[in-house]
């Protein structure tokens, strides 16, 4: 009984909208992450949730009521805030007991349920301990615990693992995926980091100004995203800019700055003319590269042939281009090529291979119906 | 060549002619907070304990027809009559009373105030903050003085009350005991915002948020949350009220009929020439004093902790 329904949330500070036309539906004991950048209206989302924040326009409820003009005190909904605000004048115990104390559960229960839940963040021993003296990771177990003794239906979580360090961090993701597991709460998590949130969550609601652009699986928006600026900002991707040179029936051919016509296949109905501007995006991960063949005959021959048809009626895609700039990343390689008036970064994980270097003229293999269309208002082309 | 010979033999000339001063680094850190406190010291000395062993002196001498007191003379008779008089009994009693009830609405009236101005922001802060310190521009006795015409039978606020509907005849506020009150908090208000608010503006917000969010109402989260952490302010602002109350001068023989001790130790010295009870009151009325504060903060700082309504 603890789904939530977000119909029209809308926040404005004065002038600035901080949410714009928010709705969702948030399922029972999922676990939603909302990710976008700073001032993407993710947190006041979530702090309208938990009823921090009044908003002005839109209702929400949870579970079958609606919670819209209730107080954050008469909520069962708890937040782990980003600082944590632990209460400084009171002990680790007293902490964790405080929501029951407010529910005025006697003092003997209230702190039994503070050492279980103590226990269950491995916090145990830390009772008498004064928050301010524990390190950042303790501070966020501590919190935690509070936060879910009081046994809500909904946990909101605003970003509560950024002020932690990588390792950490990391460790807390799986913690919490584990956790939720447990108690079989609805978690609402924010956060601006898409490698947390692909951790973490069932399902992902990006945000951008304000608005809620897409739901969805986190491989469903990785695949799929619904316009440009998700495509950009769920990961390194590069975009080459074009204009449509002719269209087929199921595929259209750009023109682009990397000197070279590529075809892209398209599904279903679009709008596209001649001579209309596309932006393509190329993946790291769907490219391929090769050294070329040092045989000047070869690679003279080689465009044309490469744009093969596949099976599958997609077509494989090349360009040559010469590395200028080589990253060392740890477990990958990154390399910047420059083709044609622009340039072109890939990657590769398999550092056992033959080196390249700056200097070297490789090429860049891709699979055609990898490529993603996006359209000058940056909606996407097809689906 | 030469000049640097002659700078360095004029340096080492200067270091040998001060070897007595330390050298800074070689104090330990408790010399040095002395060192430091040393005007501070010797100010105290000059000002508070010299004058105060002089008036203890006094207080223990035989009073005099001829003259202030008897120099040279030791008695116990000025502390006798403080703890048997009647009227010194009354005016130690409405010292006290003043005192306590000055104190209790500074706090009050202070806590909600400093509140309003920590959860104001921009230039509503600023006015707020503005008018706590506006007073303390104006010389005591003249703002003390002001009252007068406001709470005055035929002053403003009885016209206002009349003519409202709200009493059908004048009432004296002054000179009245109300008028000491709201003449002394008046004089002791910015200070205790001032101490209240210092103390707010280093807390965070957030736990007053997560206290709600974990079901504490607004009164319960300010019980539970804002009072045990700005109780640092509250002693001092409970403090400065009191001790400054108890010995109010200005507001009460200002404002009022009735007599506070230092009223009534400037009449026995400057009126009745008795310095010998003058000093025996005073000293009696620190003591009582240092009392009242070692009450406050201790009653206060047990408080502090962790407020248990449940």
């Amino acid at each position: 009984m603890s789904e939530i329904t977000l119909q029209g949330l809308e926040k404005q500070y004065g002038e600035t909208i901080a949410v714009e036309n928010v709705s969702v539906e948030i399922t029972d004991g999922e676990l939603l992450c909302l990710l976008g950048p700073s001032g993407s209206g993710k947190s006041t989302t979530l702090r309208m949730i938990a009823g921090l924040e009044t908003p002005t326009e839109g209702e929400i409820s949870i579970g079958d009521e609606d919670v819209t003009d209730q107080p954050a005190y008469e909520r069962n909904t708890s937040t782990v805030f980003q600082d944590w605000a632990l209460f400084p004048h009171k002990t680790v115990l007293e902490n964790v007991a405080f929501g029951l104390k407010m529910d005025g559960v006697s003092e003997d229960q209230r702190h039994e349920r503070a050492r279980e839940m103590l226990e269950r963040v491995q916090m145990a021993g830390y009772e008498d301990d004064d928050p301010t003296n524990l390190s950042g990771g303790q501070k966020q177990r501590v919190a935690l615990a509070r936060s879910l003794a009081v046994n809500p239906d909904v946990l909101l979580l605003d970003e509560p693992l950024s002020n932690l360090d990588k390792r950490l961090r990391e460790d807390m993701q799986i913690e919490l995926r584990e956790i939720h597991e447990d108690v079989d709460v609805t978690f609402v998590h924010v956060t601006h980091d898409q490698d947390e949130a692909f951790t973490l969550a069932d399902r992902i609601g990006v945000m951008n100004e304000g608005e809620l652009i897409q739901v969805g699986d986190p491989d469903e928006i990785y695949e799929n995203p619904k316009n440009r600026f998700i495509e950009g900002f769920l990961g390194d991707t590069n975009f080459v800019d074009g204009a449509v040179r002719s269209v087929g029936p199921d595929v259209v051919t750009v023109e682009t700055e990397l000197g070279e016509a590529l075809t892209v296949p398209i599904d279903g109905d679009h709008d596209l003319s001649d001579g209309g501007e596309l932006t393509l995006s190329l993946r790291p991960e769907i490219l391929s590269i090769d050294r070329t063949a040092t045989d000047g005959d070869v690679s003279e021959t080689s465009h044309a042939d490469e744009r093969s048809v596949l099976a599958d009626g997609s077509a494989v895609d090349a360009v040559v281009g010469t590395i200028d700039n080589v990253l060392y990343r740890g477990s990958t390689v990154r390399y910047s090529v420059s083709v044609g008036d622009s340039s072109l970064f890939v990657e590769r994980t398999d550092t056992t291979e033959e080196s390249l270097s700056v200097g070297d003229e490789i090429r860049i293999e891709w699979n055609g119906s990898d490529v993603l269309a996006f359209r000058p208002d940056g909606t996407r082309v097809g689906n | 060549m030469s000049d640097a010979n002659t700078h360095s033999d004029l340096a080492k000339s200067i270091g040998t002619a001060l070897p007595s001063l330390p050298n800074p680094s070689e104090l330990s850190s408790s010399n040095r907070a002395l060192l430091l406190m040393a005007p501070l010291l010797a100010f105290e000395l000059l000002i508070f304990v010299v004058p105060f062993f002089i008036l203890l002196r006094i207080s223990v001498t035989e009073g005099s027809d001829d003259t202030v007191y008897e120099a040279g003379t030791w008695s116990l008779e000025a502390y006798a009559e403080v703890f048997t008089s009647g009227l010194l009994r009354d005016v130690i009693l409405y010292s006290f009373q003043l005192g306590v009830v000055v104190t209790v609405l500074s706090v009050v009236i202070g806590l909600f105030y400093a509140y309003a101005i920590w959860r104001s922001s921009g230039i509503v802060t600023s006015l707020l903050l503005l008018s706590v310190v506006m007073p303390l521009l104006t010389t005591l006795v003249i703002r003390t003085y002001a009252f007068t015409p406001l709470l005055a039978p035929t002053g403003t606020l009885n016209d206002v009350l009349l003519s409202l509907g709200l009493l059908s005849e004048p009432v004296q506020f002054v000179p009245a005991t109300v008028g000491a009150v709201v003449g002394q908090l008046y004089i002791v208000l910015p200070y205790a915002v001032l101490a209240i608010y210092s103390v707010m503006a280093t807390m965070d917000w957030g736990i007053v948020e997560a206290a709600r969010d974990l079901g504490a109402s607004r009164p319960r989260s300010f019980v539970e949350v804002v009072l045990p952490q700005v109780m640092p302010g509250i002693i001092v602002a409970a403090v400065i009220s009191f001790a400054w109350s108890v010995g109010a001068y200005a507001a009460p023989d200002l404002l009022s009929n009735g007599i506070t001790f230092a009223v009534h130790a400037e009449d026995l010295m400057l009126g009745d020439m008795r310095y010998s009870l003058a000093a025996a009151l005073s000293v009696v009325m620190l003591l009582a004093m240092l009392l009242g504060v070692a009450l406050i903060s201790t009653v206060l700082n047990r408080f502090g902790g962790d407020f248990d309504l449940a």
